[in-house]
């Protein structure tokens, strides 16, 4: 700002430059400085991960090797990865994976919408209360629900199928999908839909064509981490699942007996969708997790 | 970002819309059938043994008056035993003794007809509906001297019920329906008082040793409050090092990873040029669950992995120094530390950022004007300013915190070092006792509880502030 407010060349008292000058280079170092954090902080979440990921892509015998050649070349091969994926269990983990991560996503998704459209447009008696109750679930662990809910879908007979976990999921994931939608809704002012209204839509056909397209791109960025939160969950789906396990529950039961080529490969290939999928929605990040500030 | 509604329609204060309430219906419901109601049955599971008293009545059946009650476990002697019908749906298990009988039609030796009750033992069954239940049969032979060749037929299916006629071995019958018994006990143990109390009970409940004269309640038929599982959760060999290395590590994690949050909150907020890389790169760990973490960072502390094969490389070491090994507990513990705060610094991050994003950029101007330089402004704007979404950060990590779980089983096995849930886990799968889970459950809900009465005072204080 001091450059805008400077009076012309002529002008200047050579103090005035000085100082000029020794803010420029005082901000430049800053700037510099940020940087080499800012990369620093990079390298110590890119270094692990660019490590797990060679393993992954490399051959047994050199995940057994040492010392290793850190960097760059490791053998590139598709024997790790491909010995992980012909273990027993791991393509029906997958596709249970999948599956659980899809139902839950949609169930969620559907629950939760218009739970988050009624706490982000009404005022009403109990919003704040719904509010903190939804927040102090989110608060509770997943393990003190697991042991319980196991017991109830043992009796139900829907113990050990992917619809159990998938319900169970969607109880773990659903405050968030609230907080998250209904953050995504109260980002549309409002006025957009009175004026729709003002037009002559009826409320439902102002929501239809004047909301909906607005929300989508948010409420598919909650449904992706839905999906993702799901995907990872460990605990609940260990102990749901018996026969039909989904892939974390699977390489944690074959963890303490498997060898290290497995659990490379499996530890980066659970890491595949949070590297893609993080990418699209990370802009929707600070509405999803901000919220629990607020 | 602003979560209160941006302008909602004035309320009206004439009637009750029943819209929001609709609407958040299907969200309520849900929690209650499948998040409150759960809880609730869990944290019975720890306080309630739905099998804790057997009872015993004056005869052997379900309708007879009660005359005590026996403590799961107690020995006992076994006086006698008698069959009765089993009521439908009962569960028996692996200690219950039953017996089939059959009603058949037959005549007897004067060519008169009989019809009456028959224990399964003494009929061949010789045809069968496609179903598999029997239609016809014989009389089996009596073997041994000095026995009464013929068959009793009785008129209710038990023993000790009247003998309407007799048959001839090799008689053939007609079977038309069957009943299973289950046996009853007479026994006799000392109650919970130490009294002396003698009874029926049925067979599904009583071990019985090899003599047939004694045995033990196996399980009873009805509930108690009980502190045995929260007594056998404090006496578990694994819950001191539990409470230990779980508080151990959060009092390690929390603070590094709030110093580094800020410093990467800082950062984008600089708004440098690939802030937006930078942005996507930190949040990756968001999305990774924790059981890849604990592998990536096994990938790293394993004896042949990345962190030996730099001190390797940089001729720091000669041979690879062993990490995660029961010896080395500090280094798991270390191991654990770093991947926690590799793993959950992210959600931190994003917190803080929202908050930084609040503070008015003038303020800062203001004081870079009166030349504060950037600690100052650190130290005495941005953090005050920062304290609300600092506290709510800090409560829900200690939450989560409390549950750390796979990070912990990859790098040690779960035995090594061991915490909280872990031991939920291991009392569910391992030891197959529901009951003591369910205790470790209770107790780490109590220590979230404290947590979560603080996180919902300090967002209701800040409400309160933000107006």
């Amino acid at each position: 700002m001091s450059v805008q407010t400077a009076p012309t060349r002529v002008e200047l008292d050579p103090e005035v430059l000085a100082l000029h000058r020794r803010m420029r280079r005082r901000q430049q170092l800053r700037r510099g400085f940020t940087y080499v954090l800012g990369v620093l902080i990079a390298l110590w979440y890119l270094v692990p991960i660019y490590f797990i990921g060679s393993m992954a892509f490399t051959t047994p015998d050199y995940v057994r090797a040492y010392p290793k050649s850190v960097l760059p070349f490791i053998p590139f091969s598709l024997d790790t990865m491909g010995f992980f994926l012909r273990s027993e269990g791991i393509i029906p983990g997958v596709i249970n994976s999948i599956v659980v991560a899809v139902f839950t996503l949609v169930l969620s998704t559907l629950i939760a919408a218009p739970a988050g459209y009624a706490v982000s447009r009404f005022l009403f008696p109990g919003r704040d209360f719904f509010r903190l109750a939804i927040l102090a679930v989110r608060a509770f662990p997943v393990v003190i629900l697991a042991v319980p809910l196991a017991v109830v879908f043992i009796a139900a007979g829907i113990f050990d199928t992917v619809y159990a976990v998938g319900l169970m999921h969607t109880a773990l994931t659903l405050p968030t999908t609230v907080l998250v939608i209904g953050s995504v809704f109260a980002s549309i002012p409002y006025e957009l839909e009175e004026a729709a209204m003002v037009f002559g839509c009826t409320p439902f056909q102002a929501f239809r064509h004047v909301v909906l397209p607005l929300v989508l791109p948010g409420i598919a960025a909650s449904a992706i981490f839905t999906f993702v939160m799901s995907w990872n969950e460990v605990f609940a789906a260990s102990i749901l699942t018996v026969q039909n396990r989904t892939l974390p529950a699977q390489v944690l039961f074959a963890l303490s007996n498997s060898s290290e080529a497995y659990q490379f490969a499996g530890g980066f290939f659970m890491m595949v969708p949070a590297l893609i999928f993080i990418f699209f929605i990370r802009r929707y990040l600070f509405n999803m997790w901000g919220q629990v500030t607020k | 970002m602003e979560p209160t509604p941006s302008a909602p329609p004035a309320p009206r204060r004439r009637r009750i819309r029943w819209a929001p309430y609709i609407l958040i219906a299907p969200t309520f419901i849900y929690l209650a059938l499948f998040f409150a109601w759960p809880m609730a049955q869990g944290l019975i599971l720890a306080i309630y043994d739905d099998e804790a008293l057997l009872t015993l009545r004056a005869e052997a059946s379900r309708d007879a008056p009660k005359v005590g009650h026996l403590p799961q476990g107690t020995h006992l002697e076994i006086q006698g035993q008698q069959s009765n019908r089993l009521e439908p749906g009962a569960e028996l298990g692996e200690n219950a003794l039953t017996e089939i009988w059959f009603y058949v039609r037959a005549e007897d030796a004067d060519g008169g007809p009989v019809a009456g009750w028959v224990p399964e033992r003494r009929i061949r069954v010789r045809e069968r509906a496609p179903d598999g239940s029997p239609l016809r049969g014989t009389v089996r032979i009596k073997l041994g001297q000095d026995v009464d060749p013929r068959t009793a037929v009785h008129g209710e299916p038990r023993e000790q019920s009247p003998v309407v006629g007799y048959l001839e071995p090799r008689t053939p019958v007609a079977i038309q329906e069957q009943a299973v018994l289950e046996v009853w006990y007479r026994v006799r143990g000392l109650d919970e008082g130490g009294e002396p109390v003698e009874g029926w009970a049925p067979s599904r409940y009583i071990q019985v040793f090899g003599d047939e004269n004694r045995g033990r309640v196996d399980r009873g038929d009805t509930g108690q409050f009980t502190t045995r599982f929260l007594a056998k959760m404090w006496n578990d060999r694994f819950f001191r090092p539990a409470v230990t290395n779980t508080f151990l590590l959060m009092v390690l994690i929390i603070p590094t990873q709030f110093v580094l949050a800020v410093v990467m909150a800082l950062v984008i907020q600089a708004q440098l040029r690939g802030s937006d890389l930078l942005l996507y790169i930190y949040a990756i760990p968001l999305g990774v669950s924790d059981l890849a973490v604990g592998i990536l960072w096994f990938s790293i502390f394993t004896q042949h992995g990345l962190l030996n094969s730099v001190l390797y490389q940089f001729g720091l070491i000669d041979a690879p120094t062993t990490y995660l090994s029961a010896e080395t507990k500090y280094w798991i513990i270390v191991a654990v530390w770093l991947a926690e705060v590799w793993r959950a610094t992210s959600l931190v991050m994003v917190i803080v950022v929202s908050g930084l994003q609040a503070i008015p950029g003038e303020v800062l101007e203001a004081a870079e004007l009166f030349g504060a330089n950037l600690w100052q402004r650190v130290r005495y704007i941005t953090l005050p300013l920062l304290r609300p979404s600092l506290q709510v950060a800090l409560i829900l990590r200690t939450i989560l915190a409390l549950q750390v779980f796979a990070v912990v089983i990859a790098l040690s096995g779960g035995d090594v070092v061991t915490v909280l849930a872990n031991e939920v886990y291991r009392q569910y799968t391992e030891f197959r006792n529901p009951n003591v889970a369910a205790a470790y459950a209770g107790f780490i809900l109590v220590l979230s509880m404290i947590s979560a009465f603080f996180y919902l005072r300090t967002i209701r204080s800040h409400q309160e502030v933000a107006g």
